[in-house]
């Protein structure tokens, strides 16, 4: 049927930050979503409180507004825009949520807005847990025994009839969050509560469980004339029990007979139209018992997840584009296949190669978080891998993940070494049989070390619960990286002496240059050498939806080692621009959006792009966002295999982070042309000596520092220059193992813990600058002009990692004098550098005196936000200078200063940490970030801080407890509140500092010491906001426990004076006027003018 | 040991193989679904053919003997990426390699399938021979020449049932089925409907099969031997418009013929479970497991009276079935499988009310 003519603005809500369990797939499934609508011409109005994200560029929707993702908010959108209709499958469990509640209150039928793609009651029967079970009951699908709990008393009740252990899950709420697994009473009570709290509407199931079983997934989308196909199926290694956004998945299922697969489909089918999807697609979880085959349904999805981006990437079916032109009326048929430019949308893809898929965890950030895998989803990231055989994708999974690891095992990076595992006694084997039984982010590794210890592989399918068959292929590695250990080198200079056979072999399963080198004592450049010798090389298939049958049009490409290349170069100019891998603490969604915006760019310019990610949650790895897209890890080997192939003009390194530009020497010595600023200047900036040699070289400050390998080394630099210092090791990212040390105790603990990350280099160590404000310094330079994008002033002071700090953009409290001084500063580091593209410095200010803290001459997590907010694509224009254009015709070469005000808050993951201390550091902690953007300070911060989910109060109780140093500050806070209307409780040190300026305060005991305590009236939700800074290195308890329930009770926090100060500025500003909603293009508007 | 796969365009693939003794001849052919290795293995309707899954992974789940579409392997050859050591699924009796040792099933792994199917599309479908013994490229294309004349038909013949035999209810309503080479899907859902079955020789003529007096004849799916097709049209020609007549597959080729319609080759047949039908009367579609290289004439067609196309293969806008209320027939060239959990297949419950309630 035709598109729908009654309909013609169309509202759009995006997913908001990027937090565990809602990562970037859902700018993806957005901007392909706003493409397709526009394609039809719809006018599309979009509100994504996320500035890193593709779809909030202006140009990706007619109107784009970046805002809280509430209900107020939206609802101030949907009054002043007026769409005839909002689409809500498409922004994640945020989205739909928000869409299902403004349904709910009558918001849609006021406004007479039509919700497109999802019913409120489809939204309903799959995501109300009771619904659902009643629904699946009557079309005859099983799930498992349970009772949907509104209470402690009712949940136990029913837990206790069904026996443990239980499976607790909360209804409306995503990544499993709040979920557990409950094995007794008290656990079951615990997690009730916490469940209860977590899901938006009080609502939890209590399930027996069936821990063990497969998880299997299927990805379905139907039409308005009842046109059902299945996408994918996708099987979790990891078994039930293990959150699917967790597990390692592989696409289409491996264990499945025809006959159980058939079952599924029409099981899949069957649910679809009982949910009463009618224009759109679901994920669908099933767990199935591997004794018997008995299937229970876990749940749908009723919209895009996380599971259909990684089907799409795996297919090349784009799931989100066709959901849209469903949901506007076309059906299936009607929508053409644009991968294979012959068929349509409905045809179910069919594959000739393994997909697979693993995820990307940051326990390391948080060293006192357990490491085991559960219901809750922990991963911040994912890579997705192609190969021919399980085996192939598999090691390529693990080397795509940037844990410095190059396959299954056997590069050098083991734990445990062969020898150990030969001898290995009781107390390893129980270690290792542990660590294979309770799921946790090591557990393949430990299977390779269970074979080389000799554990059987019915014992590890017994301990684990992984299907024999994954099992056996990952045996399989092993025997053959034992066979290729008997041509192992004496010296390390020697021939390689492995048969071409076995090299063949090998390379057919996965086993990258490096690894090779490893078992065969060889150099990784020699055994590259010498299987080119042998001729075995590369390859290039497709990803074609169809098994090879039709000709594709436009696909994309994954290596392996068979017979035939099928990849088309063409004789344009290339540009190779290498993606960022998987998402993680410290390298996120900023740097793909950065990735994607240089293939705009080359695409105008004529130049054709060459995309390399393996991140399958990006929009850089979208079919239609590159010229040719290369499906691959982004290690020297394989992105050298594609080098040589494409031959480019050149190579961009400096927007995917710091993972392409830690391999730009490397590439370089390989003769590739990097792009932009020389590989020279990169290791300048990169290198310490170099770069403390050029600062004193430019007469520019820098804090005191040194370096030491060792405590004793460490104890003289402190001496040098003085408590307190900051520790860290060499070459990291996102201020990984960075801590602040106050004496030599704590600088001792810290070596060792920097020294472990650091390796071979050295710890370094700067003087910490207390209390001195932050400044990020964006620029774009083409070697003559040197372009400032902006100067973002921190709001938490130094000490807080950048990429935690909430930043203001213009600068807010600086003298115009130290901004003369910033901006001289980072003109004349540019030239010293001859800065081509882009570069981001970051600067201390202490006493009217600027100190450098560090030059990243790549492109900055700050891009999109700093770009979004001047109204200039900073990346794109970065491109094309990088394709040797200037700055003058490119028409910008005067820095802009905003006149409006945006802040950039960041978003943490502690919720997912139970028991993490929420205090802020130079290591980076934050998963994502949101933008608010006002005429003025205080209104901009509050909007940031409703986008990060803090709902600041108007009135109520402030319960107040600061360390003695900001005893002098908070009165002034204290006393703005309590004009404000605020009560004030606090604790007995801060109430006698209020107290003696005359504030009326409420004291409370310590915890300890009576009740009711702080935390009593938390829990009865009698405290509407929470400020406490800690009291230095170690906090004491009761911090951490208030600090602690503030996360369990999401009650508004602060932990900074600044950031308290900035908040009371807030609510002020909130009390005098009410907020509201401006388009990005209406600001740009009024700059342009 | 090392295997080759010569085709008759003189391209070659290697590969390798533990069961092949001396070397087989067939007509390649590839299939594009991801399960069900064991079900194309055994359906008639590949006999005597080479088949390269494109799937890379095959045997993963094993084999057993519920999967069987008949008691036969009937391929003349089976050709794959990597064949699983071990099998992991509850139903699993053996691994596929014991499987095809013990039907002494010529079996040729570790090929570049992928190549050799975009070769396939690009020069359509044709002979060849897979052999361990010899690499001579002459040799090997001498011995597909030889074949090509030699046989090739018959194969009807090869595969279908010598004498009738009964299953389903004992008593009740009656349905015969003629079979070309009938598979356990088909008579299955058909015994799962309550009819009493007579599966007949392909060869059995239109008056001996008047004479049974069932309600209605199913021309059951099968290998699309042309010669041996039009000879079943000419013995069913009598029957129509005398009997509700359902044609599967193969058999709908040759209730085509009876009807007077005509018959063409694909340059690369349908072989796979994702192709996509539409009626087209309306925007609601299905997608269907199909296994043929032959297709309806559409014009053809359209000379027969009273006859309406049902649906068309919406990639290349083949007819996909035919159908007539007065010449009470029905005619599917895809495969109509169970749609899971031994439910049955639109096509034959629209049979069963063509064979009327009473
Ligand atoms: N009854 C159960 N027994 C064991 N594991 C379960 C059960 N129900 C769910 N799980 C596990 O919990 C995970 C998360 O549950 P799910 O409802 O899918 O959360 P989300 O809505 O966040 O995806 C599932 O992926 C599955 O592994
Ligand atoms: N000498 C210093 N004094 C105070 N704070 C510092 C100092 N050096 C670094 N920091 C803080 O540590 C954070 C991380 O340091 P940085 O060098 O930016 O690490 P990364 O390279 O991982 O971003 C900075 O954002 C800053 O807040
Ligand atoms: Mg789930
Ligand atoms: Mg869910």
């Amino acid at each position: 049927m035709p598109r729908r003519k009654d309909i013609k603005k169309v509202l759009m809500i995006g997913s908001g930050p990027i937090v565990i369990g809602q990562a970037c797939e859902f700018d993806y499934s957005g901007s392909q979503a706003c493409k397709a609508l526009r394609e039809e011409g719809y006018f599309t109005i979009l509100i994504n409180s996320n500035p890193a994200t593709i779809m909030t560029d202006p140009g990706m929707a007619d109107v784009t507004y970046i805002e809280p993702l509430t209900i107020e908010m939206v609802t101030k959108v949907i009054a002043k825009e007026r769409p005839d209709a909002i689409l809500p499958t498409l922004g994640g469990q945020t989205g739909l949520n928000l869409a299902f509640f403004l349904m709910k209150q009558g918001v849609l039928r006021k406004y007479g807005v039509e919700s497109i793609g999802a019913s409120v009651s489809a939204i309903s029967c799959a995501e109300d847990r009771n619904l659902f079970k009643k629904a699946m009951q009557e079309i005859g699908v099983n799930t498992p025994r349970s009772g949907i709990a509104t209470s402690i008393e009712a949940g136990m009740k029913m837990g206790l009839s069904i026996g443990f252990p239980l499976i607790l899950r909360p209804a409306y709420t995503l990544g499993g969050s709040g979920g557990s697994i409950a094995y007794n009473r008290e656990e079951l009570e615990k997690f009730l509560a916490k469940g209860l709290e977590t899901s938006p509407v009080h609502q939890v199931l209590v399930e027996q469980s069936v821990l063990g079983w497969k998880e299997i997934e299927f990805e379905v989308m139907r039409d308005c004339c009842d046109n059902v196909i299945m996408i994918t199926s996708m099987e979790n290694v990891d078994p039930m029990g293990v959150h699917t956004g967790d597990s390692i998945v592989v696409a289409p299922a491996q264990t499945l007979t025809a006959q159980e697969y058939n079952n599924f489909v029409n099981l899949s089918k069957r649910i679809i139209r009982r949910i009463g999807i009618t224009a759109g697609g679901a994920n669908i979880q099933f767990g199935q018992n591997p004794r018997n085959g008995d299937i229970v349904i876990i749940e749908v999805n009723p919209r895009l997840s996380r599971s259909s981006a990684l089907a799409s990437k795996a297919t090349g079916f784009p799931i989100a584009r066709v959901a849209t032109k469903l949901a506007v009326g076309y059906t299936l048929p009607e929508v053409m296949n644009q991968i294979t430019g012959k068929t349509t949308s409905f045809f179910e893809p069919t594959v000739d190669y393994c997909v697979f898929k693993i995820c990307r965890f940051t326990f390391e950030k948080f060293p006192h978080a357990q490491r085991a895998l559960n219901t809750s989803m922990k991963a911040v990231g994912e890579v997705m891998s192609i190969g021919r055989n399980f085996k192939e994708a598999f090691q390529k999974g693990i080397r795509s993940m940037e844990i410095s690891r190059f396959g299954f095992g056997c590069d050098g990076k083991d734990k445990l070494s062969d020898e150990d595992l030969k001898k290995a006694d009781k107390g390893l084997l129980q270690l290792i049989r542990d660590k294979i039984r309770l799921p946790n982010d090591e557990r393949i590794f430990y299977i390779r070390y269970a074979f080389k210890a000799g554990i059987s592989t019915d014992e590890i399918c017994a301990l684990s619960d992984i299907d024999r068959w994954f099992v056996d292929n990952m045996k399989e590695l092993v025997e053959i990286e034992e066979e290729i250990m008997k041509y192992r080198n004496n010296k390390i200079d020697e021939e390689i002496k492995l048969p071409l056979e076995l090299m063949k072999v090998a390379k057919l399963n996965g086993f990258s240059d490096h690894q090779l080198a490893f078992i065969l004592n060889s150099r990784e450049a020699r055994v590259r050498e010498t299987r080119k010798k042998q001729n075995v090389k590369a390859v290039y298939k497709l990803v074609d939806t169809c098994a090879g049958e039709v000709a594709a049009k436009q696909p994309y490409y994954y290596s392996t080692y068979e017979t035939a290349d099928e990849s088309r170069q063409s004789r344009n100019k290339k540009v190779v621009i290498l993606g960022g891998g998987p998402n993680r603490i410290g390298q996120g969604i900023e740097f793909d959006y950065c990735c994607c915006h240089a293939a705009y760019a080359l695409k105008e310019e004529g130049v054709d792009s060459i995309m390399v990610n393996c991140n399958p949650e990006t929009v850089s790895t979208d079919y239609d966002t590159s010229d040719r897209l290369y499906f691959e890890p982004l290690t020297f080997e394989d992105i050298m295999n594609i080098i040589e192939l494409e031959k480019p003009m050149g190579v961009i390194v400096q927007f995917g982070g710091q993972t392409p530009l830690n391999l730009a020497v490397s590439l370089r010595k390989a003769g590739v042309n990097i792009l932009g600023t020389s590989a020279e200047s990169i290791d300048i900036a990169e290198d310490r000596k170099r770069f403390k040699h050029m600062l004193h070289k430019l007469g520019l400050l820098q804090p005191e520092n040194g370096t030491a390998f060792n405590f004793d080394e460490a104890k003289d630099v402190a001496k040098k220059i003085g408590y307190p210092v900051l520790v860290r090791p060499s070459y990291v990212l996102g201020g990984r193992a960075m801590e602040i040390a106050y004496d030599d105790e704590a600088l001792e603990k810290f070596i060792k813990e920097a020294a472990e990350v650091s390796g071979e280099h050295p710890v370094l160590i700067d003087k910490f600058l207390e209390d001195a404000i932050e400044v990020d310094v964006d620029l774009i330079g083409d070697a003559e002009t040197f372009v400032i994008g902006g100067v973002l002033e921190h709001i938490e002071y130094a000490g807080v990692h950048s990429g935690d700090a909430a930043m203001s953009l213009p600068t807010y409290t600086l003298s115009q004098g130290i901004l003369q001084k910033i901006r001289q500063a980072t003109y004349e580091m540019a030239k010293e550098l001859s800065l081509v593209g882009l570069m981001n410095i970051q600067y201390a200010v202490k006493d009217e005196k600027v100190y450098v803290l560090e030059v990243n001459p790549r492109a900055s997590r700050t891009i999109p936000f700093v770009s979004k907010v001047i109204g200039i694509p900073l990346a794109e224009l970065a491109t094309k200078v990088l394709l040797g254009k200037k700055l003058k015709d490119l028409g910008f070469t005067k820095e802009i200063i905003p006149d409006c005000v945006a802040i950039k808050e960041s978003v943490f993951p502690f919720n997912r940490f139970p028991g993490v201390d929420v205090i802020l550091g130079p290591e980076m902690k934050s998963t994502g970030e949101v933008m608010g953007i006002d005429k003025d300070f205080g209104r901009a911060y509050i909007k940031s801080q409703l986008a990060a989910g803090q709902k600041l109060p108007r009135k109520g109780n402030v319960f107040i407890s600061v360390r003695d140093r900001d005893k002098r500050q908070v009165i002034f806070i204290a006393k703005k509140l309590a004009d404000l209307g605020f009560n004030i409780y606090a604790s007995t040190g801060t109430a006698d500092a209020l107290n003696k300026s005359g504030i009326k305060v409420k004291v409370l005991p310590k915890i300890a010491e009576g009740r009711p305590n702080i935390l009593d009236l938390m829990k009865d939700g009698r405290i509407q906001l929470v400020i406490n800074t800690p009291s230095g290195r170690i906090p004491r308890q009761d911090e951490v426990k208030i600090r602690s329930h503030v996360i369990l009770y999401n009650i508004p926090y602060t932990t900074s004076i600044s950031a308290a100060q900035a908040t009371v500025s807030g609510i002020e500003a909130l009390l005098k006027k009410d907020l509201e909603v401006k388009s990005l293009q209406a600001y740009h508007k009024k700059r342009k003018k | 040991m090392k295997a080759i796969l010569m085709l008759e365009d003189g391209k070659s693939f290697t590969g390798e193989s533990e069961t092949l003794q001396k070397e087989r001849v067939g007509e390649v052919i590839m299939n594009t679904a991801v399960v069900g290795y064991q079900e194309m293995m055994t359906d008639p309707a590949n006999v005597d053919k080479i088949l390269v899954l494109t799937y890379p992974l095959i045997g993963n789940y094993g084999c057993a003997a519920k999967f069987n579409e008949s008691d036969k392997v009937w391929l003349a050859g089976l050709v794959i990426k990597e064949s699983s050591r071990i099998f992991s699924n509850w139903q699993a009796k053996e691994s596929l390699g014991s499987f095809v040792k013990r039907n002494s099933l010529p079996f040729m792994h570790s090929v570049d399938t992928r190549t050799l199917a975009v070769h396939l599309r690009q020069k359509g479908s044709m002979m060849g021979v897979i052999s361990t013994e010899t690499f001579d490229r002459k040799e090997l294309l001498s011995k597909i020449a030889a074949l090509g004349k030699e046989k090739s038909s018959a194969l009807i013949d090869k595969v279908s049932t010598q004498k009738v035999v009964h299953s389903g209810r004992s008593a009740g309503k009656r349905v015969a089925v003629l079979d070309l080479g009938v598979t356990r899907s088909i008579m299955r859902q058909m015994e799962s409907l309550g009819y009493s079955l007579k599966l007949l020789p392909h060869s059995t003529s239109g008056e001996e099969i008047l004479k049974l007096k069932t309600k209605g004849l199913i021309i059951s799916s099968g290998p699309e031997d042309v010669s041996g097709l039009e000879k079943v049209a000419g013995n069913i020609r009598p029957l129509i418009g005398k009997l509700p007549i359902l044609g599967i597959a193969s058999g709908n080729l040759a209730l085509a013929m009876a009807l007077g319609g005509r018959i063409n080759k694909l340059k690369i047949g349908h072989r796979g479970v994702n192709y996509p039908i539409q009626s087209p009367s309306s925007f609601k579609g299905e997608i269907t497991a199909q296994n043929h290289a032959y297709i309806l004439n559409h014009d053809s067609l359209l000379e027969i009276k009273g006859l309406k196309i049902s649906s068309y293969n919406l990639n290349d806008r083949t007819v996909e079935g035919i159908e007539s209320k007065a010449l009470k027939i029905i005619g599917v060239q895809y495969m109509p499988i169970s749609p899971g959990f031994h439910e049955t297949n639109e096509v034959f419950i629209k049979f069963m009310k063509m064979l009327g309630r009473d």
